[in-house]
């Protein structure tokens, strides 16, 4: 019992010292920030993410004006018309007879708020007639600001829930492996082994082929978390397994075998938690593993699909250096792409190093 | 030593096969194979179809095609690829230089950077040398290459510096060895920034890692107590033991060394076999991927058994055989 | 680069007369003229040359291409990536004109064809040498069919080409330089498909005797045993980084004016994978040509002036993209399940449904996304590229979201539940999953707009891009699919669309090997390929052909979308560039030549 309060404290001195480092507390608030996005994406996003208007292919991000002869008259749009130029560049003519009041709260495409709450409101929007695209439209003039926020719905949930598949996998089978040891140890390396020594893209591939193709987006969305994570336990398995076979010696542990308690009670009460302070770390570490595999897919076709957005079908979209010339707003989920991973790096970085006298105790 | 190594290996020989077996049965039982392009083409008949699946002998039951395999490769055959009609190992035969000194620039390149990088780093704990360095390489590490790649391409094409792409000018036949080789290493450079740069940034984190841990150690305090000039502390006594945990790395880096870089290849039209593995996981050609999942596993195990033992010379505390 | 003149243009530009000008004797006595006047001219200053114009020799053309050829062997490998190659190497007794699509002399420099139709005599060229210099005759041409294509050791589409109602013709040597073919029935195509480019007997009569013929001139055989007549040979073969060919010294053709053709002395390909690293090469100036994606073109063509290129535009591609239903009511013999759901069949089978699915398809908006604005409509199953043979009065089918709702009204579709969806008379939701092949990202995208459409009608799809493989898995062996976005390279030729539209044919899509047509229609389309193919007068042939792509339309077994444009930039150092829509820009590379200051 006073392990376990001294262990909290332990902890808490982690959390502290985590706190100083104002990097990683900034990347924490980004992640907050994109995670809450994600959320409450229906209600934030203009338009519904399979919104389209075919009359704004490729449309620039809008000029929100708020002055009008150097009045101040709120925020407003103009009308705009597609043409193409000689060139068949599409150019977008101004209206200006045509204006159009940007407000907030307004009414727009249906949705249910968290799966539950149907309603219509969005945070900003203009009335039919125009449309508002605050960082530009896409091929089909579905606006992109909307289907990052869905899609990060989708990228930043494939990370959290691939790695919960795939540590429950890990830890599993390297408590099992370590805390028995001997044949099954043996047995079950092995089999991490020949995992690991098929390269990762090409299991990914290969796994992708055998998905059913009746499945709809959801289930699809699904068999690429389990795809993605089936990619990621093998090793984890090894280095757990590695900390069991010293733990499994500890006094504590024979306590708990000469008191008759079950080797899975063993496993799951007394090793795991054990190793939760390395798991942590590298659980933040290994999150964007998740989101560049799903970019990875989307890159060649078999990511998730349209209409659906995810931050990699979205970026691979439009993998082009002509697209990128002439409309340059499409490597925005690419930078939503950068700073998510890149958060998680510095997270999970500065957690392993504030954990390290945590662990560095446990190995004692 | 002799017998761990020998066990080691004698393991590893059912291992691999498992593996190739699970590719093998991965690539048979999900839908689509090798003949299905050429069913696509309107003038082609059923019967031809036929005559090809025998050619092939796709029309044998699955694990008989699995036993022949198995049966050739004790032979050194590695079976026909089906999409280039000619033996798997001259299909890889033809590409594995290629891809072996991209791996290896890049692994030379990442190493020669990353380890004077992260001693510097760690010399220079927590100054701002050290956060930029750190900052950087968490820029670096969430890169995708791929990207990294196109962007230097562009680059190369607004600048006219570097070539775009290839291993060759056009022109190559016709140089001399020296215009050639320098040739050679310019078409070189793009593919193996984009390769390095991130391994940079990782391998630098983890050696200011061991090298801060090391220097944090008794025996360093010690030696410093003793009045041991720093320089020699610190490149002697540290350096040597920072450096081990280093060496289970270098056998994974081994085994990677002949796997390929699909994407980056493509990018950079790099004549390597990732990209080779790519058309060949796609298109089914089913024996090609055997044969370069059969090359990745026996490197696979090599490079780990070479870092244990490696291991084992550089740090006297490891043990295999008990015997001793 | 301000391009020099070069003194003697003008002469020039008279000898580049149209082709169909060369038809009237009169011409002809004004080109001898021409011809003796400059061989004359030439042998004063150069008396060593043999060629009027020395100076158009030399130079290279660098090309690209996406993917190393898996063969040399023509018979074998059929594919484009060894197609574009093998296409320098081997030449056949009749090849097509790329100008005005007619058949002319090529290996062979006449034939005859009995009043019956039924037996063709061709006489060959006695001018024709293999590269190691044997003598071409009609050993060669009797080897190639009667050893290669009819050899059933080796399996090669040739001998499907060749297969006219089951048989192959007779192929018999008369002479040295006379080959006659016998058929069992007429066919049209006959001498279109005796393009088929001939192999040397003394070079492979071996292999075949030795029974290695399948794997012979693979793709790591010495370039210098891979024999052809050609006017172009293999000189270099790098895996996975370039191609070169090499003019062959003693090709047969000659210009107009006697020049020994052809005039280019290299061919470099290099093996390109990524589009966007190709386009940075050709702007950079490394390669001579670039076949624009629509998007391409609002960058490219701002730079044809300051960057010396030029982008051709060559009309509609023959690469068709449509959506088609799964007809068929088979059941799978393994499962004991039918193929396709009954009651999703009975939507699919009804007119009205397919109707109201091309109303759907917006193509005017499908060009301005997909392709830029630079594609074409499609409305009948042989493009405009076809020519002779393409019908353009078909039923039209515009986008009319309204008419498509009272189609499906009419068929009995309506939502009968007020939940947006809509369902059939039984009240099953009309729900299916629509495939397409996930590498054709245009393709990928056409779906995906029509799915929104279809979705808007009140349909639930389920869209899933899949490897191109297993797509075709799903139309060649499991027939379990619903609806596919798919797309077929057409032709010139109506026949060789056989195997799609007969309903025997195994790429007859929608319903493959019909033992009996299970529509009147389709059993009129059977009547139509049976019928043409006899007819040997092509105007009455372009009524049967006519009528299939009336049917086609009007049936809607293929709901076409839109074409591409074909479009290539080319860089301005060559002359005698004559693009064609079925030949593309280098159709008649031989009589190329490069603009003495390129080279």
């Amino acid at each position: 019992m006073t392990r376990n309060t001294e262990h909290v404290s332990e902890f808490q001195l982690a959390l502290r010292s985590f706190k100083k480092n104002r990097l990683a507390v900034c990347c924490a608030m980004i992640l907050f920030i994109f995670y809450a996005g994600a959320i409450f994406a229906d209600f934030l996003s203009p338009y519904s993410y399979r919104n389209e208007d075919r009359n704004y292919s490729y449309c620039p991000p809008t000029p929100v004006r708020f002055f009008d002869e150097g009045k101040w008259v709120g925020p407003y749009i103009y009308g705009q018309t597609l043409t193409f130029n000689e060139f068949y560049r599409r150019v977008y003519q101004t209206d200006t007879t045509r204006r159009f009041p940007v407000r907030l709260f307004v009414q727009g495409d249906e949705y249910k708020l968290l799966g539950l709450i149907p309603s219509r409101l969005h945070l900003v929007g203009v009335q039919e007639g125009a449309r508002l695209y605050l960082i530009g439209a896409d091929s089909r003039g579905r606006d992109l600001w909307s289907r990052i926020l869905y899609g990060a719905q989708i990228s930043l949930s494939i990370g959290l829930i691939g790695v919960l598949i795939s540590f429950s996998i890990g830890l599993i089978v390297g408590g099992v492996a370590g805390f028995y040891g001997g044949w099954i140890d043996n047995v079950l390396m092995r089999l991490c082994e020949m995992v690991m020594m098929v390269p990762g893209f090409y299991l990914l591939l290969a796994l992708r082929a055998a998905v059913p193709d009746d499945f709809n987006s959801v289930q699809i969305y699904f068999a690429i978390v389990v795809i993605l994570s089936f990619i990621g336990w093998a090793g984890l398995a090894r280095i757990i397994r590695g900390m069991c076979l010293s733990l499994r010696e500890r006094e504590y542990v024979l306590a708990a075998k000469s008191l008759g308690l079950s080797d899975f009670k063993i496993i799951l009460r007394h090793i795991l938690p054990h190793t939760v302070s390395y798991s942590i770390a590298a659980v933040m570490l290994s999150i964007p593993g998740y989101i560049l595999g799903e970019s990875a897919l989307s890159l060649i076709g078999l990511g998730i699909q349209d209409p659906y957005a995810s931050w990699g079908n979205l970026l691979s979209d439009n993998m082009s250096i002509v697209r990128i010339k002439f409309a340059p707003w499409i490597l925005w989920p690419g930078v939503f792409i950068f700073l998510t991973v890149i958060s998680f790096n510095i997270i999970g970085d500065t957690l392993r190093d504030c954990l390290d006298p945590m662990m560095k105790a446990e190995r004692k | 030593m002799g017998r761990y190594i020998l066990k080691r290996l004698l393991v590893a020989i059912p291992m691999v096969l498992g593996m190739t077996l699970l590719t093998f049965i991965l690539m048979q039982i999900t839908p689509g194979n090798f003949l299905d392009t050429i069913r696509m083409d309107p003038q082609v008949s059923e019967e031809t179809i036929g005559h090809y699946q025998k050619m092939y002998q796709l029309d044998k039951p699955m694990f008989q095609q699995y036993i022949h395999w198995v049966y050739n490769l004790f032979h050194l055959e590695f079976g026909y690829s089906f999409y280039f009609n000619i033996p798997v190992a001259k299909v890889i035969a033809g590409r594995l230089f290629n891809t072996f000194v991209l791996s290896l620039a890049s692994f030379l390149f990442t190493w020669m950077i990353a380890i004077p990088l992260g001693i510097w780093a760690a010399l220079h704990r927590n100054r701002w040398i050290d956060r930029c360095i750190q900052f950087f390489s968490f820029i670096c590490l969430s890169l995708p290459s791929f990207l990294l790649a196109l962007v230097f391409l562009f680059l190369a094409s607004q600048t006219n510096f570097l070539p775009l792409g290839g291993m060759h000018g056009p022109d190559f036949e016709n140089m001399n060895f020296f215009v050639r080789s320098m040739d050679f290493l310019k078409h070189l450079i793009i593919p193996t920034l984009a390769l390095s740069i991130g391994s940079i940034a990782a391998l630098q984190k983890i050696m200011r890692g061991n090298m801060l841990d090391v220097l944090s150690q008794q025996y360093i305090l010690a030696a410093r107590a003793k009045g041991l000039p720093e320089d020699r502390v610190i490149y002697w006594h540290a350096l040597r033991n920072a450096i081990n945990p280093l060496v289970t790395l270098l056998g994974y880096e081994f085994s990677g060394l002949l796997s390929g870089a699909a994407l980056i290849e493509i990018i950079c039209s790099w004549p390597g076999l990732g990209s080779l593995m790519l058309t060949a996981v796609r298109s089914k050609d089913i024996y090609l991927v055997m044969a370069n999942m059969l090359m990745g596993g026996v490197l696979f195990i090599i490079g780990n058994l070479l870092a244990d033992v490696l291991l084992a010379k550089l740090d006297p505390r490891i043990r295999y055989d008990k015997k001793h | 680069m301000n391009p020099k003149r070069i003194p003697n243009q003008p002469l020039l530009k008279i000898l580049q007369i149209p082709n169909s000008f060369w038809g009237s004797l009169f011409c002809k006595n004004i080109i001898g003229f021409f011809i003796l006047f400059l061989s004359w001219a030439a042998f004063l200053p150069l008396s060593t040359a043999e060629n009027t114009h020395p100076f158009r020799y030399g130079g290279k053309l660098v090309l690209t291409t996406t993917s190393d050829p898996k063969s040399f062997n023509e018979i074998i490998a059929k594919e484009v990536s060894t197609s574009e190659i093998t296409a320098y190497l081997f030449e056949g007794l009749t090849r097509v004109n790329a100008v005005d699509l007619k058949v002319e002399p090529h290996l062979a420099r006449s034939w005859k064809i009995s009043p019956d139709g039924l037996t063709w005599i061709f006489h060959l060229r006695r001018d024709v040498k293999w590269f190691d210099g044997f003598q071409f005759n009609a050993d060669d041409v009797v080897f190639t069919f009667n050893e290669l294509i009819y050899n059933l050791n080796i399996p090669t589409s040739s001998r499907d080409i060749f297969t006219i109602n089951g048989q192959t013709p007779k192929v018999e040597k008369i002479d040295d330089f006379t080959v006659k073919f016998t058929l069992q029935s007429k066919f049209a195509p006959f001498l279109w498909v005796m393009s088929q480019p001939i192999l040397p007997k003394h070079k492979l009569e071996k292999t075949v005797t030795e029974r290695k013929f399948n794997f012979t001139w693979g793709i790591d055989t010495d370039p210098r045993e891979i024999i052809g007549t050609g006017p172009y040979k293999l000189a270099k073969y790098v895996p996975g980084q370039q191609i070169i060919l090499e003019r062959n010294p003693l090709y047969w053709r000659k210009s107009v004016d006697g020049d020994q053709l052809p005039y280019i002395n290299k061919i470099i390909y290099l093996i390109v994978q990524s589009a966007d690293v190709e386009l940075l090469k050709f702007l950079e100036g490394s390669i001579d040509y670039y076949v624009l994606r629509g998007m391409d073109f609002s960058l490219l063509k701002p730079l044809e002036k300051n960057d010396d290129f030029t982008i051709y535009d060559m009309g509609p591609s023959s690469s068709s993209n449509f959506i088609t239903f799964n007809l068929n009511p088979g059941i799978n013999p393994k499962t004991n399940k039918p193929f396709v759901d009954p009651i999703k069949l009975s939507w699919f089978s009804k007119l009205e449904f397919r109707q109201a699915v091309a109303h759907v398809i917006d193509k005017q908006k499908i060009i301005e996304i997909v392709k830029n604005k630079l594609g074409y409509p499609q409305s009948s199953a042989m493009t405009e590229g076809a020519g002779f043979f393409n019908n353009t009065n078909v039923v039209q089918y515009d986008y009319d979201l309204t008419k498509a709702k009272e189609l499906l009204q009419k068929a009995g579709f309506i939502d009968r539940n007020q939940d947006g969806i809509l369902e059939d008379s039984q009240g099953h939701d009309i729900e299916f999953n629509l495939y397409t092949n996930a590498d054709n990202t245009e393709r990928v995208d056409i779906a995906a707009i029509i799915r929104h459409d279809l979705e808007k009608l009140g349909m639930k799809i389920n869209f899933q891009p899949l490897e191109f493989n297993i797509l075709v898995s799903k139309l060649n062996s499991t027939f379990e699919w619903e609806a596919i976005v798919l797309g077929l390279t057409g032709g010139v030729e109506p026949h060789f669309g056989r195997n799609v539209w007969a309903s025997t044919g195994q790429l007859h899509l929608w319903y493959p090997k019909q033992t009996t047509p299970a529509t009147s229609w389709e059993k009129r389309l059977d009547e139509i390929f049976d019928l043409g193919v006899q007819e040997l007068d092509e105007n009455k042939r372009k009524v049967f052909y006519d009528e299939f792509q009336a049917i086609v339309a009007e049936k809607l077994p293929l709901i076409y979308t839109v074409l591409s444009a074909k479009l290539s930039a080319v860089r301005n150092k060559f002359e005698n560039l004559n693009p064609t829509n079925f030949g593309g820009v280098f159709h008649n590379l031989e009589e190329i030549y490069i603009k003495k200051e390129y080279r």
